[in-house]
């Protein structure tokens, strides 16, 4: 598994600063106020226990990393709260819709009727109900739930760079340290504001643009066209590397070119590492383990996603599409993407837990809002970005609880409002980054990783 | 030079052989400033002792030389800094060998500490602190209940936190010592951002003594800031050399205080030169140039270091400037003792004057009859043809449509098309860029109809228009400015809106069809958040309009454009030099400011010059750059050049951009390029929707077309591209493409040595060499002629002769 460098400097820098408080508390004893006494004017005295053990656990929690990867799956359209994981069975039936809350694996939860196979897993992870921000547009919802930055202006639906903030992924990807795989892996498709902003296309996704549920999945281009075999692509490499060969020595003719000469090592590395093909190939999964997961896209992008963190991907999203209700919420749900769903997360959760991969694995279910109270007369129900909920597992989080609240029509938040700064900087908690860093951008101005986000203590 | 700095000029009588540390003898003893006043028991004086050695080098002596004052008991003397003892006159003596200089010293009100002035002397020291940095008390929402204004924008915001929020707690005037603001401020007691002041030290002593005298605002005559002087302003000095920075703030009373250990310093190349926060720059082992910036309480300036090679000054080797901006460049490199290298061959001359001017490859046909013109301007008349082609047009419509942000997703299909199609007949007519500018700026009309306007349909609030309009056309970054004033720049909040007042009055009326109507009325100047004061509206360091008459963009597109305008010739002239030589003489290209000077002032200005002298005819300028030798330049490297990046020895190597990439290829391998949507046989730099679906141009990084910023678009390389390049089926198929040109070889029964002639000139646009002949006929004795084909076109296409411009 692969380790990410900071962390070891973060170590070592944090242990010097556990020495250099310690020395800072002596000479305080010494000398100082604390800040009560100061306030007191006149007493003079050394620090309190409570205010040294405060200071060691600041320091403490700074050091205390996990190698831990992330699967981000991505409910894109928006995913319906009431109907799913907050249910409001005594609300008006406009509001309340056509699904019943079902008892689940933890006492006093409920979840809704159309996912059974998830009410037997609660156990496994958490449910956040009190999500909350203020964008109902798409675009600025997928903005602000993948980089923990409230987006500017501009357009942000499919944009490949999201100019104004790097999302999660990238974040991790900036700092983590050369494996077989790329850090941060999208599948099937680019993720909406999934890019890496002013940290440089290096550091954006490499996207797997091909669903692996479909029989002649392929990661394209890491693999010899076809009609080149290996032999034919042996020589064309050693012509390649003779040509290049003419010109002067790489390192004398500019950055640019021993900088895409450093990537062309990586994409060799990949085309001829076994770990990384072997990851790719979810045809090498059993039937049996395919069909545990579904033979859906959600449910294959989940089993190649538990393959790839398995090879030392840090960072994972999966976008799952159409959860856009806006006409006919309950059929929607119920026969085309609850199934799948229901099929896919808590074979996830068991396989990864079978395979002692949980405790290294966090999984965020989330999407960019939630959807409005009342039916629509299309029998949909529109953008809700006031309160929705998200699920959150493995890596170390608490499970089997849920945190927040909603008003009785799940329509605001009435307990424990939870902002996406606060998921993005859980999320990289988690992972083991402080989401407090300062990034710079290209006009220089220092931004934290996460603007004003708070650690979801509930989860840790 | 302001006449304080007339330096104190001591010469010995005799030219004594004193060495310094480069054993060059030194002639005279220069010491700075040439008079120094002490007024106050805080004020310190920083000297600069300067050596100039026979040969006229200049170098720092402050830490070698022995000095003294005539009178020990009135002041302390140490480490370069003079501290008062008690009120009078004397002078200060600096010896090194048989030189000396004196200095007169006057010291005054040695006992009493100076009234204290919160903005004058408390705020800045925030700054110096870095408490108001958005990491920490700047930020909108404070750190732990305690806020400041960002950089100190706002110093009565700044008293009132300090002095009435907070319960009054953070101040205790009975006890200044157990104030909060200082228990904090030196780590006395816990503080998230540790201790930002040593107890004892004179900045401690100040927080102290601002509470000691009632913490009080301060007169509210006192004088105020109106510059700052820096010393030395440029420096050629040596590796793993030391200089020391004097930085004098004058007032408006013509007052004078050392400021060093006060300001605020940066480098922007820390290889080359580093410098602390006392102000003592540091060269490294490496050659080159590095801007040191100053700022104190907004105001800022740039010493400019230079490390030569040891060989500097000596004559460099033939090379004979076909133009001024030759001798520009050879100026600075005899300064740096750094040889440009030879002129690169004709092929490569022809390839990169396409892939630059024209983003687009020589055909076989051209590159051939290049190869065999053997008339001896014939560099001069490819530059003429290539500049008349309408390609010319195609690919210059689509770097202005990245600047100005034509983008299909905020203007519809129909906006952008308009708006791609205006720019290219500007470029394509060669209209002056101020006239098509201001045609842009005052454009009023419906946006399916008229293209400009559509300029400001992107862009929707005046506070945005005034970021784009100052970056893009300008490249001034007033971003930062919206909200607080610029930390390393003079700009501030009311620069910002004194802009914005100009686009008030910008209407944009929904049409049918995604259209919009964009018209001017109702002005009314900008007003500042918050306070929602009014701003006058006026031009960036210039007066506020008297009277605006009609469309008030019409006064701001006169100033913009205007001969005397700093930056819009500046700019563009920039932006021109980048696209041809892969660095501008600023960098970034569109970030002019006096904190990050050009390389080459002199080139710079002489390049905005032509732009302006030549009626803004940006064609003109091109030629100019691509007749000058330096465009001309090999890019390989000699002993002294191979890490300079930034002086123009030699042509800097650049990777094709996406559209030209794509363009190349499918040239190459003659089997065009399909655009779902556009027209059979449209090429990449053709096109006018930039969110046409598209692999290949999203991997290799087409612009956003999202922020006028340049740094939106990304060149960076990455896996994927090195992926696809190696991969791709798409590009497989082209090479292996039945209507393509390894096809046609085939079919007309060309030989190996034809084939391999022929791809080699469709690639590279050269003759094939001998080696790569031997590389070919080893694929082909391999295996059968087609494979073989593809097999040389593939290895040609990923090779890096091929991906890069030389």
């Amino acid at each position: 598994m692969s380790l990410m460098q900071p962390r070891h400097s973060v170590r070592r820098a944090s242990s010097r600063s556990v020495g250099a408080t310690l020395k800072a508390i002596d000479s305080m004893q010494k000398q100082a106020l604390t800040r009560r006494q100061a306030l007191q004017v006149g007493a003079v005295g050394g620090l309190t226990l409570p205010h040294l053990l405060q200071l060691q656990q600041t320091c403490a929690s700074e050091s205390a990393k996990r190698d831990v990867n992330c699967i981000f799956l991505f409910m894109l359209g928006g995913m319906p709260h009431q109907d799913m994981w907050d249910l409001k069975p005594d609300a008006p039936a406009e509001i309340r819709g056509d699904f019943e809350p079902i008892d689940t694996a933890v006492p006093g939860i409920q979840i809704g009727d159309v996912l059974p196979k998830t009410s037997r897993v609660t156990d496994k992870f958490s449910i956040l109900r009190s999500l909350t921000h203020t964008d109902s547009d798409h675009g600025r919802g997928f903005h602000v739930m993948m980089t923990g930055k409230k987006a500017g202006v501009g357009d942000f639906n499919g944009n490949q760079n999201n100019n104004q903030h790097p999302c999660l992924g990238s974040v991790v990807a900036n700092l983590a340290e050369p494996g077989a795989l790329p850090p941060y892996i999208s599948v099937p498709n680019f993720l909406n504001s999934g890019g890496p902003s002013f940290l440089g296309a290096s550091r954006g996704p490499f996207v797997i643009e091909a669903d692996p549920a479909a029989p002649d999945f392929a990661v394209r281009d890491i693999d010899l066209p076809i009609g080149v075999n290996d032999v034919r692509g042996g020589r064309r490499r050693e012509a390649l590397r003779k040509i290049n060969a003419l010109e002067q020595k790489v390192e004398r003719v500019g950055k640019q070119v021993r900088s895409l000469d450093a990537f062309y090592e990586k994409a060799y590395d990949l085309m001829t590492s076994k770990a990384a093909k072997e990851a790719f190939d979810i045809a090498r999964e059993s039937d049996e383990v395919r069909e545990e997961y579904g033979m859906t896209s959600i449910g294959q992008c989940c089993l190649l996603a538990r393959r790839m963190v398995a090879a030392g991907c840090r960072f994972v999203s999966i976008e799952n599409g159409h959860w856009d209700t806006h006409r006919k919420n309950t059929y929607s749900l119920r026969e085309l993407l609850c199934p799948s769903f229901d099929q896919a997360i808590p074979a996830l959760l068991n396989d990864l837990e079978q395979r002692g991969l949980l405790g290294s694995t966090l999984l965020v279910v989330t999407t960019e809002f939630g959807r409005t109270p009342r039916i629509n007369e299309l029998d949909g129900r529109d953008h809700w970005p006031n309160a929705f909920s998200i699920l959150m597992a493995g890596g170390g989080v608490k499970a089997g609880q849920v945190i927040g609240a909603t008003d009785k029509q799940a329509a605001s938040v009435a307990d424990r409002p939870i902002t996406p700064e606060d998921m993005c900087a859980t999320i990289l908690h988690v992972l083991g980054i402080d989401h407090q860093k300062i990034l710079h951008t290209p006009l220089d101005r220092p931004v934290p990783l996460v603007d004003g986000g708070k650690v979801i203590t509930e989860l840790i | 030079m302001p006449r304080r700095f007339t330096l104190a000029f001591l010469v010995s009588a005799l030219q004594v052989a004193i060495l310094s540390a480069d054993d060059t003898p030194i002639r005279a003893l220069r010491v700075s400033p040439d008079q120094i006043r002490l007024t106050g028991s805080n004020r310190r004086q920083q000297i600069l002792v300067t050596a100039e050695s026979v040969d006229g080098k200049q170098f720092d002596l402050t830490d070698r030389a022995q000095a003294e004052l005539a009178e020990p008991s009135l002041a302390t003397f140490n480490e370069g800094i003079l501290r008062r003892l008690r009120d009078g006159q004397t002078e200060l003596i600096v010896r090194h060998g048989s030189l000396e200089a004196r200095v007169p010293v006057v010291v005054a009100d040695a006992d009493r500490f100076p009234p204290v002035h919160f903005e004058n002397d408390i705020v800045p020291l925030f700054s110096k602190l870095r408490c108001n940095g958005s990491g920490c008390h700047g930020k909108q929402s404070g750190q732990n209940g305690f806020r400041l204004s960002i950089f100190g924008h706002n110093p009565r915001a700044d008293f009132r936190a300090l002095v009435q929020e907070g319960r009054g707690r953070r101040i205790f005037p009975a006890a200044p010592d157990r104030s909060l603001l200082l228990l904090k401020a030196v780590g006395l007691m816990p503080h998230g951002g540790g201790r930002r002041a040593e107890p004892n030290s004179m900045d401690a002593k100040l927080i102290r003594e601002w509470i000691a005298q009632g913490s009080s605002w301060g007169s509210d005559d006192a004088t105020r800031l109106t510059r700052i002087e820096i010393e030395p302003a440029e420096r050629l000095m040596g590796t793993q050399a030391n200089q020391r920075i004097l930085v004098t703030a004058v007032f408006s009373d013509g007052g004078r205080r050392d400021v060093t250990h006060a300001a605020s310093y940066g480098t922007n190349d820390d290889l080359i030169a580093e410098v602390d926060e006392r102000g003592h720059i540091a060269t490294g082992s490496r050659l080159g140039e590095a801007a040191i910036t100053v700022n104190y309480m907004g105001h800022v300036g740039a010493i400019r270091i230079v490390v030569p090679r040891p060989t500097a000054g000596n004559d460099p080797p033939e090379f004979i400037a076909y133009n001024p901006i030759d001798d520009h460049v050879r100026t600075k490199l005899r300064k740096l003792g750094v040889e440009p290298s030879n002129l690169c061959d004709d092929a490569t001359f022809f390839r990169r004057l396409y892939l630059d001017t024209i983003g687009t490859l020589p055909t076989l046909e051209e590159a051939t009859s290049f190869a065999n013109n053997p008339a001896p301007n014939k560099r001069i008349q490819a530059i003429e043809d290539v500049l008349d082609r309408d390609e010319f047009a195609d690919y210059w419509a689509l770097r202005w449509s990245d600047v100005l942000l034509v983008n299909s997703a905020n203007l519809g299909e129909r906006g952008a098309f308009e708006f791609h199609r205006w720019l290219r007949q500007q470029v394509a007519s060669n209209r002056p860029y101020d006239q098509w500018v201001r045609e842009l700026l005052t454009a009023t009309g419906n946006s399916g109809k008229y293209g400009p306007v559509n300029f400001y349909r992107a862009m929707r609030t005046p506070q945005d228009v005034t970021k784009t309009v100052s970056q893009a056309f300008l490249g001034i970054r007033l971003d930062c400015a919206q909200c607080h004033h610029h930390p390393f720049e003079k700009w501030g909040q009311d620069d910002f809106y004194g802009l914005a007042g100009y686009f008030t009055g910008v209407q944009r009326k929904k049409l049918a069809g995604n259209r919009e109507f964009i018209f001017a009325s109702s002005y009314s100047p900008a007003k500042m958040p918050v306070t929602n004061e009014p701003i006058p509206t006026r031009p960036l360091d210039g007066e506020p309009l008297e009277h605006i008459e009609g469309d008030p963009r019409v006064h701001l597109a006169d100033w913009l454009t205007a001969r005397e305008n700093p930056w819009f010739a500046k700019l563009v002239a920039n932006r021109l030099w980048k696209h041809y030589m892969g660095r501008g003489l600023v960098e970034p290209e569109d970030d002019l400011r006096s904190t990050n000077p050009a390389t080459n002032e002199p080139l710079l200005n002489y390049l905005t010059e032509q732009v302006v002298e030549s009626g803004y005819d940006l064609r003109a300028v091109m030629g100019l750059i691509l007749t000058s030798r330096v465009y001309q330049l090999s890019s390989e490297t000699n002993g002294t050049s191979f890490d300079d990046e930034q002086n123009f020895s030699h042509h800097l190597v650049k990777r094709l951009p996406a559209e030209v990439l794509l363009d190349a290829i499918s040239q190459a391998t003659g089997s065009p390029e399909h655009f779902a949507g556009a027209a059979h046989g449209t090429r990449s730099i053709e096109l006018w929707d930039n969110r046409l679906p598209s692999y290949f141009l999203d991997t290799f990084g087409r612009s956003e077309r999202e922020s006028p910023c340049e740094c939106a678009k990304s060149s960076d390389p990455t896996m994927a591209q090195a992926l696809h390049l190696l991969n791709a089926p798409e590009i497989d198929a082209k090479i292996a493409s039945p209507e393509g040109r390894i096809a046609a070889l085939i079919s007309r029964g060309a030989s190996q040595d034809e084939i391999t002639a022929d791809l080699c000139f469709a690639a590279l646009a050269r003759h094939a060499s001998e080696k790569e002949r031997t590389i070919a006929a080893e694929l082909f004795a391999q295996s059968n002629q087609r494979q073989a084909a593809e097999d040389f076109l593939w290895t040609l296409l990923n090779s890096y002769e091929f991906l890069f411009i030389h």
